[in-house]
């Protein structure tokens, strides 16, 4: 028998509204405030894990993978019995620990051109936590048609870094061009836990940021954090005219 | 010749190149943006955007993993 009382929703958001620039009308919009979170590994987990905490009312899981037991290492919501599991139930069963009237959609799909839409259609915001290059494109081509802003984060090694995109110009094909075929997984080059962590959580900051209309935006901005030297950076992002991605010159 | 790196200023000898200055530092090509003064340099330009004294170089890898 759960004996523990029920946060309610202003508990959630009373440190919030005393912050300096929160309006107490866009704290009321978290509870309403829709974020798809694509990929469900140690960024997506720790982003998931305090927009839940913080009152955030929906939140769509997209992940095909079950889970292992080297994820332990760094996907803080996954405990040992859940091994095997697919990561989106295993995450939605945590958070729903955290907050019982969060509502959890679980999705076991790996986002491609073809579902991306459909997946995405009642997201307001969405974030990256993928691990392939693949479907990053197709987040950044959606981010351009949708005009939702998307989040990227990638960790591996002691580096982590988040670039925000809305509507392109800067896009993330502005910045690296193809990123398809790029190999950069945390198997090969081994990865610091908690540097994963502090991607999501960067991620689940700007989400915030937004939804309360405060501070200055990761969008066009990148984010990037040096754990071996403890240094961290944020880099303006010119746009391309020759982008073939989100320059007007250039449709797609 | 006299670089500004990362917001550090480095000299480096015997580089002319924006694509020499990645291999200095043993950067793939493959997996970087590179801006020069604010701009960045498309990928297939890196090898012949040659290097001028006192510019302002960023070398930003991309972070994949998740």
């Amino acid at each position: 028998m759960d004996c523990s009382p029920v946060i309610s929703d202003k508990e959630r958001v009373r440190r919030l509204v005393s912050l300096p620039g929160v309006k107490p009308e866009r704290v009321a919009r978290l509870r309403d405030t829709t974020v798809a979170i694509v990929g469900v590994g140690g960024i997506g987990q720790a982003a998931a894990q305090h927009l839940v905490a913080q009152g955030v009312g929906r939140i769509i899981l997209i992940d095909p993978d079950r889970v292992e037991a080297h994820n332990l290492s760094r996907q803080i919501l996954l405990t040992p019995p859940m091994v095997g599991q697919f990561k989106v139930d295993a995450a939605a069963e945590r958070l729903w620990e955290l907050s019982p009237t969060v509502q959890i959609e679980q999705r076991r799909d790996q986002l491609d051109e073809a579902n991306v839409d459909a997946l995405l259609q009642e997201a307001a915001i969405v974030l990256d936590g993928v691990d392939l290059g693949q479907p990053r494109e197709v987040l950044n081509r959606y981010a351009m048609r949708s005009g939702k802003p998307v989040f990227f984060a990638g960790a591996t090694g002691y580096e982590a870094q988040v670039f925000g995109v809305h509507g392109g110009q800067p896009c993330l094909t502005c910045l690296f061009g193809s990123v398809a075929d790029v190999e950069d997984d945390c198997a090969a080059t081994g990865v610091l836990g908690p540097v994963v962590g502090m991607a999501g959580l960067v991620q689940a900051q700007e989400v915030l940021k937004w939804v309360l209309q405060v501070g200055q935006s990761l969008v066009g901005r990148l984010w990037q954090w040096d754990g071996f030297s403890g240094s961290t950076r944020i880099i303006a992002i010119p746009s391309r005219t020759d982008c073939p991605v989100c320059s007007p010159a250039h449709p797609q | 010749m006299t670089l500004t790196v990362n917001g550090e200023p480095k000299v480096i000898a015997a580089v002319t190149t924006v694509g020499n200055l990645l291999d200095h530092f043993g950067v793939s090509h493959q997996t970087v943006a590179v801006m020069v003064d604010g701009v960045i340099i498309a990928r297939e330009h890196v090898g012949n955007t040659l290097l001028r004294e006192g510019a302002s170089i960023e070398i930003i890898r991309f972070v994949g993993g998740g």
